[in-house]
Parts: structure tokens; C-alpha cells; sequence
């Protein structure tokens, strides 16, 4: 298993599951790809039976125009004893076409239905894969359409589109191999020159109809997305008085789109193929009379003929609208494939290394650049710290102690440099090792909309005894058992909502129970009521104990305490080392004090510092 | 079958058919005239279709009793005019039909958008954005279809009249029989809408909670990824997908006997034609050319009576979609203004009087509160979350609409302003900046198109200096993402603060982010408000109180009530709720509770 994943040059990924039967065909084209789904699994027999049925199906329905014409000949030629079989056989056949087609559309949809299950399975994971800076450059609202819209294409590709383009093409063959074997065979001409021009008009169609439908397409993404964002915008736009602005806006994007479908609309008023339609039927009895003047023909099978050019009106009404559903399901695939074929930084690294990690980290020479930017965001950072120390990070907005600490967990990998935990460079352990033994605790704390329990024990399966004494830990459990549903209490938009104080204690909490070697708390909620505050000291307090922290913060109470501190400035440690070292020593240090302590009149800190 | 994490959204309709009909007719009477076109061209072109039928009865019966070429000739021709002209007269039909509904679609959307904007705040609270989206850009398309359905089903009903007459003309024995299809159509489409409905609604919540899922999940990807999660996530989305797979195949399974079903009626009815049409020839009571249009009329009407059977249900999905837009446009505003007075230039005296407020009903948030603030005073509101600062400046704003009591600025109830030239001469800075997924400088400029790029240097250099930019890639012409998520929050707010120096206002407010912001970027926004605030208005709803120190007033609020007020000497002196706040918030900056957080467990 493991060398067919090889063989494929995109396979780093930082999460995958056994089983994966696409991965050598993402990097084929849309269509081959397409195909490898469609001719997955069972989906065979399925596809063979759904051929079978279909042409069986179109089968009876000729054999009924045959059957009607011949009822008309004994008719005309008076047997009246032949009426009772030949209405029965019309009876038979009759029911007998719509129930090879129920079981012909039951089997296709189940293709199609499977194909969206699988491919959004497919996509789902793949993403799952792909590194963090893969994911900061997507936005949720595209990464959504591809998952729901694009994927669903591919379902309508199948049912109706390709399905009713194999019905199309057996209507119109079927026929004419009826007419070939039952009628004057020189009756086929006509229906031929009108398959040729047909599709030589429909070809013409879809080529002016693709682009027209590709920008109602855009224009409607457009609509989306200016909507959206003033109505985001909306507190904004309304104390600039900019209403105006957003309606033009707006209204520009709506014009667009009214054009591009009168356009459309003019486009579809031209489909050629029904007025070819309308020219062969009368043509062709026009040549059936002649034929019947002749005395080749009969009046039944003039009504038999036309009968089974009747059959045509399916192919020629339908292939409308399936061109543009295969279009369309064409470009969903490549914007799926797009995404997927993406290539992503971070691996599993299933064969590193999987020790227990004790907590000794080292910089050395840290650089990091985003993919694609020349600015280094971080440059040159170098520092060390030992087993269950605290290491504070300060420094302005934008500095890079964010980033620095994301590199940490993987969620980037160094530019230049390297890290090492344990003398070990980062690279070199087994990711999911790496990542369940250090824990990060974002500055926007993100819970999912489940309820507080799940959210707690997202990074261990545990016991409600466990959880509970790890938000017992994190301070949590006293505002948690006042929530009317206590631990089962919904968390979102359907549910509670919890301050940044609370769901940074919910994040604590969470961390306490995978009880990790390292930890990293991105902090800066500030409480403003002494008792939030002091539980979140408590909390912090207890959480570094026993373990390696790392932390970014403006408490100066979680500074003042430190093993080690680093003061970042655009991207380079400009000082670092203990609390009265760097007051004595390092003027950036001082500044973000001495700002700070004006306001307070006597209790400075910096008294504190030099005590 | 229980859905994990979606019920059915509540939906009652509140208008009734009537009033909806005459409402959608409203939009569509502007297009009258190419309307009356369309069903002009269309009652012409079912005429043919119609027709085209008798051209070959006609024939075959000349053709069984005896011929006549020149006769078979003219049909013919008559024959393919026909066709042609059809060809042409679908041709004006379809490009004004697209018109129409293109230009429909465009004017509701247009209403629809332009009435949001204009509602304040409090719809906002009420209508998450996606359904505000989605009911403008798709549930109007919808609308719009209605008219195509409408054409569509008139052009059916005229098919079927023509052609029913032309039976009954020929033959009232086999035409009693045929109708037989009609009613039983009927059933059919009325019992399968009625389920499919049932269906489709499963299905869609299926399909919602799958993306409900996924939305979620990619937000909190990294999460995934920092507890090495990614497995967990990935078997959850399993269960929902199948579970939308199932749900969906089921109701793509019911879809789809609908059609097969009608073939079973047709067949039906073709054996009972053919039966006692062929007795009937033997009678001689029918020619051979007549029987083949009952014949040929089990097809060809199969798809207009169907259309008209389902053309009800199919409405009604259609009427859903234009109330859900109505609905939309016809909240009232809460916000209402009555004079339209110019202001010039504020001085800047707001007096709050007697005022009453709540965001719903009998939730008091303020209640007979007064305040008064002096012209180029700045004071700062402090107090408790809750205690109704930013309701203080969601008021003033005009962003909702007070109870009782007034407002007044320059002492002129702030009712009686011109509501946009009012707005221009406040600023304000929300809790949580909004930019722009734009350029620094667009983002800057968005207040005042007209702004030259030293302008806005200028108002950033006001922010403390504008180095940071230099180090984004490509200065102030860097884009930084839906609602600028390249930059750090501090940043974000630095750059509305220089949007709001370029705007000049004569009254500020400023509602401070509750998220703090690290002591540098904290020192430079408090060294730039110092100079904003001198010489103007200002008010600061005050979440960090690192900001309030150099204002003229505090005003301590508790429960919608003035506890306290003066300034940061006095009310520290005098003990109360202010200093004990203030004490609170510096506190673990203090060097006794940093002595103290050693020994905290």
C-alpha cells in the first residue's frame, strides 16, 4: 500500500486513511478521473444493467410503433379477429417500457448518488491532508461551494446528464434500425441527413451557449459575495453613509447577470435542432407518401414510420439542457482536482520518530518566509529552554509571535533553521506524535457547535469523570455546572454564548486532558472582573506546571514569572532573557512598562523588578 | 429518521394567495407589454402545434379513399410553412420572455438589496446573513421562474384545448375515452408532488447538515490538526454524508416512477383508443387518418396535461419564494425620521433625555436617562458588560431606534436630522473593526472616495507611524482578505482609526475592542486618541479603561443607570464602583498581585 501511495508525486499529505482508490487518478485529467469513479466498485454491473435496460427499453417503444402501424394495416384490411391480440400486445409493451425504465432509473441514480457520496468523501479527506498554510489562503465560502455545489455536479452528471445522452443516442439509432428492417430502407435517408445536421447544429449550440453560461455562473458568485460583504460591513457602511455606494455596487453586479441571461435566452431561442426536427417530420411524409403512391408502402406503416420518428423529439428537446449540466460538471471537477492536486508542504512522516517527548526545545537560526512572499516574518530566531520551563513572548502586533509558535506544532514548517524538542529536529518525528504531545491554545479560542463535554474531550476519548476534573482544572467547572444543561449545554449560534474568558478556560480544559509535554497558549482575552481574572491565573498557573509552556501574552503577571522571554520586533528577537535582566538592559523591554506605569501612580513594576 | 444538527427552519406564510398574486403581478405589469406579446405568440404557436396534427389526418384519409397529389402537395407545403413560422414565432417568444423575467429578477433584487441597507440594526439581529443571501440572490430566481411556468402552463392549456376540440370534432365516443388521461394525471401528479415535496425537504436538510458539518469544520481545521484530530472528524463527516446519501437516493428513487408511471396510463389509454377506434372504423363512423390524431394525441399531450396537473404544486414552491422576499423588504424600519434638517457643522452638545430603551421587549436598558455632554468635551463610558455603554453610542448612530425620551444634538432631537448628513458628521469605531477583503489604502479611503494618497498617509502617520505597513508585501497596496484576517487585530484597528481621522467627524465615538492588544500597539492607539479627541466631541465606551485617563469626564454606568461621574483623580479618590473597576483591570499588573499569582492555585 504504502508504494502505491508513493507513486503518485502529491501525496504528502498530513492525514490519509487506508483506503484510497482515486489516488492515482487525481492527476489524470477531470474526465479520467470522472471515469475512475463511475467505474468503481459495483457501480459496474450497475452501469451494465442501466445499458441493458435502456436499450431494451428503447426497444419496446419502437416495437410499439411497429405493432400500431400493423394494427392499422388489419384494420384497413378488415381483420377484425386480429384487433384483441394486437391491442394486447399494444397493453404489454405498452407497460412493459416504463418498468424497464423504473429499474433503469433506479440504478443510475444509484451511481450518481455514489458518486457524489464518494467524491465528497474524497475531497473532504484530501483537505483534511493539507498542510495549515494551505488552509489560511482558502476561503471557507469557495472551499463550501467546491464541497457542496461542485460535488453535486458531478451526481447530475450522471443522472440526468450522461444517462439521458445513452437514451438519446439508443432513441435515435433504434429507430432507424427499425426502419431499416421493417420499412423500404431508402425511408432511413431522411432521419440520417437529420441526425448529420442535428448535430453538427448542436455542436454550434453548445459552443455559444458554454461561455454565456460560465459567466451566469461568475456573475452569480459575484452577487454572493458583494452581497455578503455588505451586509458584514453593515455598521460600517451605514456610519459612512455609503448605502449608495454598496446599491451601485451591488446593482452593477445584478446587471451582469440579467444580461448574461437574456443572452442566454437569445442563445436558446436559436436551437436550431427543434425547427430541423419540425423540417424532417414533414419531409419524411412527404417521402412515405411518395413511397405509398408507389405502392411500397402501406397506410400503416406511414403511421408506424412516423411513429418512430416521434422518437427523435426526446434526443432533440433534452440535449438543451445536458450540455450545459456536463459543462458545468466539467468545470466542478477541475476545481475539485484543483484543490486536491494542490501540493501541501507537511507530511505524515509515518516512519519518524514516535519517542516521548520530555520538553527541551531549541531554536536555531529559525527563519520563516510564507510560500510566495519575499518578507521574512521571522529572522534568525535562536533560543533554548529546558524541560517544564515558561517562555513568554512579547512584542508589537505583527512582530511574528503568532507565527513563531505555529512553527512549533507544524502548522508550518521553518523556512531556514531548525527546531529541535529533545535535540531532535521537529521534522523527524511521526506528525500525529508530534502534534498529541503538544498542545497550541489559540488567541481566538474555536469550539465547534457541539456541546461542552465534546468540546472538551475533542482531543481524547474520556470519561465524564475525566472531563470534569479537567475543567475542574482549568477553572471551568464552576461557570459550566451553573449553565442550565451544564456540561451538555450547546455551544453557538443555537446555542450558549460564552465569553472570550470562558472559552479560553473551555480551551484550557481541553488541553488538561490530553495532558501534553508542551504547551502553547496564544493569550490575550482580557477579563475586566477580578474573579474571571483570578480564575484564569489560577488556571494558567496550574496548566504550566509539570511541563514545558510557551506563552504569548500581555499579562504582565504571566511575564514578570518566566524562565525566559523573548521580545520580538518585526521578525528578530531584539532581547531576551529573565524579567530584571532585560528592565535593566533592553530599552524596547522597558517601554512597554514604562507606558504602562504612568497610569499607576505608586505600585510600579519596575520598583518590583529591581527589588 | 432523527438529523444530526438540523430541524425543519419554521416557516408560516403569512400572506394569502391573493395579496401574493397581485404583489407579483405588480412586478410584472411594467413589463406588460412584452408579456402580451409572449402569450399573443404563444396562442399561435399552440394553434399550430395543434394543427400540424390535422395536416396528417387530413393526408392519410385522402390517402385511404382516394388521391388527390395536388391536395397532398398543398399539405405539405402548408406543412412546412407551418413549421417554419413555428420556428420563427417560438424565436420573438423565447428572447421577450427572457427579457421579461431577466429584468424582473433584476428589479426585485435591486429592491430588495436597497431596502436592507436602509433597515437598522435591529433586522440585522434578526436575519443572519446567509438567509438574507439567499432569499435576494436565489429565492428571486425562483420568483422570476414563476413567469416561465406561467407561460408554460398557458401554452399547455391552449394545446390541450385546441387539440381536445379537434377530437371532440371528429369523434365524441374515443374523445369521452381520452379524457380519462386527464383526471388520472391528475391523481398522479397531485399524490407524487405531495410525497416528493416530503422528500426533497428531507433531502435538503440532509444535504444542509452535511454542509453545516463541513463549514464548520474547515473553520476549526487547525484545531483538528493542533490535537492530531483529523481521523475523529473525518468518521463524523462519514456518518452525515451517507446519511445524506441515503436520504437523497430515496427521494431520487421517488422522482423518478413519476414518469414511468404516466407511461403505465398511456399505455392504458393508447389500448383503449386502439380498441374501440378500431371498432368504430369497422363501424365506419371513423376514418383511418382520424383514429391515428386520437393515436397520436396519447403522446403528444402526455406532457402538456402533465404540465397543468403539476402546475399548482409547483406554483405554490414559487409563491414560498416570493413571500420569503417580501417578507424581507416589508419589515419596517424601526428607525424613523421626522424632518430632514440639514446640519452644517456640529458643535457638538449631545443631551440625552429621559430616555428609554430596550433591544426587545421588556428589557429595559436604559430607563429616564439623562446625560449631557459638553461641545468638544470628551468623556469616556465606563462600567460593568451589560451596563449599556454601546447601547449608548447603537443610539446616538441612529443604528436603532429609542423608545421615549429624545436625543438631542446641538439641541435638535437627533430625529429631525437628514439621516445621512447626520451620519457624516459622526465617527465611529465598532467593538469589532470591519474592513474590506480590499487594499490598506481602499480600506482607508472607503469613507471619502476623494481622499488623496498624502491624506491618507497622513491620517496614518496620526496612528503613530505607519512602519508596520512597509513590512506587509506590498505596503498600502497590500490586500489583506475578507475582513482583513492578514492582519492581526491590532493592526485591524489602526487601520480604522485612520479611516476615521480621514473622515474629520465632529462628534467620535469610539466602542473599544473588548480583545486586548499588545502594550505597544496599545501605547501607539492611546498616543493617537489624545490627539483626536482634543478639540472635538468625543464619547469611548471604555472595555479596557487603558484609554480613559486624559478624558475631561468618566461617566461610571451600572444597569443603565449614572453611578459616578468626574474624572480619574476624583472618582479614584472617592472609592467607588470606578475605582474598584479600575483596580480590578490593573490589578494583575500590580506588584502585590504579582507577588500574590505565585502563590495562586
Amino acid at each position: 500500500m504504502s508504494n502505491l501511495k508513493r507513486s503518485n508525486n502529491n501525496t504528502k499529505v498530513e492525514f490519509s486513511i487506508e483506503n484510497d482508490p482515486f489516488i492515482n487518478f487525481r492527476d489524470k485529467s477531470p474526465s479520467r478521473w470522472i471515469l475512475a469513479h463511475i467505474l468503481n466498485g459495483s457501480n459496474k454491473t450497475n452501469i451494465c444493467i442501466v445499458l441493458i435496460t435502456t436499450i431494451i427499453a428503447a426497444m419496446l417503444s419502437s416495437t410499439l410503433m411497429i405493432i400500431v402501424g400493423e394494427t392499422i394495416n388489419d384494420l384497413l384490411l378488415g381483420k377484425e379477429s386480429a384487433l384483441l391480440i394486437n391491442i394486447l400486445l399494444i397493453l404489454i409493451i405498452g407497460i412493459g417500457a416504463p418498468l424497464m425504465r423504473i429499474g433503469n432509473f433506479m440504478l443510475r441514480e444509484v451511481i450518481a448518488q455514489r458518486i457524489e457520496r464518494d467524491t465528497r468523501k474524497e475531497f473532504y479527506l484530501n483537505l483534511l491532508g493539507k498542510s495549515q498554510s494551505f488552509h489560511d489562503q482558502q476561503k471557507i465560502g469557495d472551499l463550501m461551494a467546491r464541497t457542496t455545489n461542485d460535488v453535486r455536479m458531478l451526481n447530475y452528471l450522471i443522472s440526468p446528464a450522461l444517462s439521458l445522452i445513452i437514451e438519446s443516442f439508443t432513441s435515435l439509432i433504434i429507430p432507424l434500425g427499425y426502419i431499416v428492417i421493417f420499412y423500404p430502407p431508402e425511408l432511413v435517408i431522411i432521419p440520417l441527413i437529420f441526425i448529420f445536421t442535428f448535430i453538427v447544429a448542436l455542436r454550434d449550440y453548445i459552443k455559444k451557449i458554454g461561455p454565456i453560461t460560465e459567466k451566469l455562473r461568475g456573475d452569480f458568485g459575484e452577487m454572493n459575495i458583494v452581497l455578503n460583504e455588505s451586509i458584514s460591513g453593515i455598521t460600517l457602511i451605514k456610519s459612512t453613509v455609503q448605502e449608495a455606494r454598496e446599491k451601485h455596487k451591488y446593482l452593477m453586479t445584478i446587471k451582469g447577470y440579467r444580461d448574461a441571461f437574456v443572452e442566454q435566452g437569445k442563445v436558446q431561442a436559436k436551437y436550431v435542432p427543434i425547427l430541423l426536427l419540425a423540417l424532417m417530420n414533414t419531409v419524411s411524409l412527404a417521402h412515405a407518401i411518395i413511397l405509398f403512391l408507389n405502392n411500397s408502402m402501406t397506410i400503416g406503416q406511414i403511421i408506424g414510420y412516423l411513429g418512430l420518428l416521434s422518437e427523435f423529439r426526446f434526443p432533440t428537446f433534452i440535449s438543451f439542457f445536458v450540455f450545459a449540466i456536463i459543462k458545468l460538471a466539467g468545470a466542478g471537477a477541475k476545481r475539485l482536482l484543483e484543490l486536491m492536486n494542490k501540493k501541501t508542504e507537511i507530511d505524515e512522516n509515518l516512519e519518524g520518530e514516535s519517542r516521548k517527548i520530555i520538553g527541551n526545545i531549541e531554536f536555531e537560526n529559525v527563519s520563516f518566509y510564507y510560500p510566495g512572499f519575499k518578507n521574512r516574518v521571522l529572522q534568525n530566531i535562536s533560543f533554548k529552554i529546558k524541560q517544564g520551563q515558561t517562555l513568554a513572548i512579547v512584542g508589537t502586533t505583527g512582530s511574528g509571535k503568532t507565527t513563531l509558535t505555529k512553527l512549533i506544532t507544524r502548522l508550518y514548517d521553518v523556512s531556514e533553521g531548525r527546531i529541535l524538542i529533545d535535540n531532535i529536529d521537529i521534522r523527524k518525528y511521526i506528525l500525529k506524535s508530534l502534534r498529541s504531545q503538544v498542545s497550541y491554545i489559540e488567541q481566538d479560542v474555536f469550539l465547534f457547535s457541539n456541546s461542552i463535554i465534546d468540546n472538551i474531550s475533542f482531543g481524547k476519548k474520556a470519561s465524564f469523570e475525566e472531563v470534569r476534573n479537567a475543567a475542574i482544572l482549568a477553572q471551568a467547572h464552576d461557570f459550566i455546572s451553573s449553565l442550565p444543561k451544564s456540561y451538555d449545554s450547546e455551544i453557538g449560534e443555537r446555542g450558549i454564548q460564552l465569553s472570550g474568558g470562558e472559552r479560553q478556560r473551555i480551551a484550557l480544559a481541553r488541553a488538561f486532558l490530553v495532558n501534553p509535554r508542551i504547551l502553547i497558549l496564544d493569550d490575550s482575552t482580557s477579563a475586566i472582573d477580578s474573579k474571571t481574572e483570578d480564575e484564569i491565573q489560577k488556571a494558567i498557573n496550574k496548566i504550566e506546571e509539570n511541563r514545558t509552556t510557551i506563552i504569548i501574552t500581555h499579562r504582565l503577571s504571566q511575564i514578570r514569572w518566566a524562565d525566559l522571554i523573548i521580545v520580538l520586533k518585526s521578525g528578530k528577537v531584539v532581547a531576551q532573557g529573565t524579567h530584571e535582566y532585560l528592565i535593566e538592559n533592553s530599552p524596547e523591554y522597558r517601554k512597554i512598562f514604562i507606558k504602562k506605569f504612568d497610569l499607576e501612580e505608586d505600585k510600579l513594576i519596575t520598583r518590583s523588578g529591581r527589588k | 429518521m432523527a438529523f444530526i444538527g438540523l430541524d425543519a427552519e419554521k416557516y408560516d406564510r403569512k400572506y394569502n394567495d391573493i395579496d401574493l398574486f397581485k404583489r407579483i403581478y405588480k412586478y410584472f405589469r411594467i413589463y406588460k407589454r412584452k408579456i402580451m406579446i409572449v402569450v399573443l405568440l404563444l396562442t399561435i404557436a399552440s394553434l399550430i402545434e395543434s394543427f400540424l396534427p390535422i395536416l396528417i389526418t387530413l393526408a392519410l384519409n385522402s390517402l385511404q379513399t382516394g388521391l388527390n397529389t395536388q391536395y397532398l402537395v398543398t399539405i405539405i407545403i402548408i406543412s412546412l410553412f407551418f413549421n417554419a413560422s413555428s420556428f420563427i414565432i417560438n424565436y420573438f417568444q423565447q428572447i421577450n420572455i427572457s427579457k421579461a423575467i431577466g429584468n424582473v429578477i433584476l428589479d426585485i433584487r435591486k429592491e430588495a438589496n436597497d431596502s436592507i441597507l436602509e433597515h437598522d440594526l435591529s433586522f440585522f439581529d434578526k436575519n443572519p446573513s446567509g438567509k438574507i443571501v439567499s432569499r435576494i440572490n436565489t429565492d428571486s430566481q425562483e420568483f422570476g421562474r414563476a413567469l416561465e411556468l406561467f407561460m408554460e402552463v398557458l401554452s399547455s392549456v391552449f394545446i390541450v384545448i385546441f387539440y381536445t376540440f379537434i377530437m371532440f370534432f371528429l369523434n365524441l365516443f374515443l374523445s369521452l375515452i381520452f379524457m380519462i388521461m386527464i383526471p388520472a394525471f391528475f391523481i398522479v401528479a397531485i399524490l407524487f408532488m405531495k410525497a416528493a415535496r416530503r422528500r426533497t425537504l428531507l433531502g435538503q436538510r440532509a444535504t444542509a447538515s452535511v454542509n453545516a458539518f463541513v463549514k464548520e469544520t474547515y473553520s476549526g481545521i487547525q484545531i483538528a490538526k493542533t490535537f492530531s484530530q483529523e481521523k475523529k472528524l473525518f468518521n463524523r463527516f462519514d456518518q452525515v454524508n451517507q446519511q445524506s446519501y441515503k436520504v437523497n437516493l430515496k427521494r431520487a428513487f421517488l422522482l423518478n416512477t413519476i414518469f414511468p408511471s404516466l407511461g403505465f396510463i398511456q399505455a392504458f389509454v393508447l389500448t383503449l383508443i386502439i380498441y374501440f377506434g378500431g371498432i368504430s372504423f369497422f363501424e365506419g363512423s371513423i376514418p383511418i387518418g382520424s383514429l391515428n390524431l386520437f393515436i397520436q394525441g396519447s403522446w403528444l399531450l402526455t406532457f402538456p396535461i402533465f404540465s397543468i396537473a403539476s402546475f399548482w404544486p409547483q406554483l405554490q414552491a414559487g409563491l414560498a419564494s416570493a413571500e420569503r422576499i417580501f417578507s424581507l423588504i416589508d419589515t419596517n424600519p424601526k428607525v424613523i425620521q421626522i424632518d430632514n434638517i440639514k446640519p452644517k457643522n456640529f458643535k457638538g452638545k449631545i443631551e440625552f433625555k429621559d430616555l428609554t430603551f430596550e433591544y426587545e421587549d421588556n428589557k429595559k436598558v436604559f430607563e429616564n436617562f439623562s446625560l449631557s455632554i459638553e461641545p468638544g468635551e470628551s468623556i469616556a463610558i465606563v462600567g460593568h458588560t451589560g451596563a449599556g455603554k454601546s447601547s449608548l453610542a447603537n443610539l446616538i448612530t441612529r443604528f436603532y431606534e429609542f423608545q421615549s425620551g429624545d436625543i438631542l444634538v446641538d439641541g435638535l432631537s437627533i430625529r429631525k436630522y437628514d439621516l445621512s448628513e447626520y451620519r457624516k458628521k459622526i465617527g465611529i469605531i465598532s467593538q469589532t473593526p470591519f474592513l474590506w477583503g480590499d487594499t490598506i489604502e481602499n480600506n482607508i479611503r472607503y469613507c471619502c472616495k476623494n481622499a488623496s494618497e498624502t491624506d491618507i498617509l497622513d491620517s496614518l502617520e496620526k496612528t503613530g507611524g505607519s512602519e508596520w505597513i512597509d513590512d506587509l508585501p506590498n505596503g498600502l497596496e497590500t490586500n489583506i482578505r475578507e475582513r482583513g484576517t492578514l492582519l492581526s487585530m491590532g493592526q485591524r484597528q489602526l487601520i480604522v482609526l485612520a479611516r476615521v481621522l480621514l473622515e474629520n467627524p465632529s462628534i467620535l465615538i469610539l466602542d473599544e475592542a473588548t480583545a486586548s492588544i499588545d502594550p505597544f500597539t496599545e501605547t501607539k492607539i492611546q498616543e493617537a486618541l489624545e490627539k483626536v479627541i482634543k478639540n472635538r466631541t468625543s464619547i469611548i465606551i471604555a472595555h479596557r479603561l487603558s484609554t480613559i485617563r486624559h478624558v475631561d469626564r468618566i461617566v461610571v454606568l451600572k444597569k443603565g443607570k449614572i453611578v459616578e461621574e468626574g474624572n480619574h483623580q476624583f472618582l479614584m479618590s472617592k472609592g467607588g464602583l470606578y475605582a474598584k473597576l479600575y483596580n480590578t483591570y490593573f490589578r494583575h499588573q500590580s506588584y502585590e498581585y504579582l507577588e500574590k499569582i505565585k502563590e495562586l492555585k
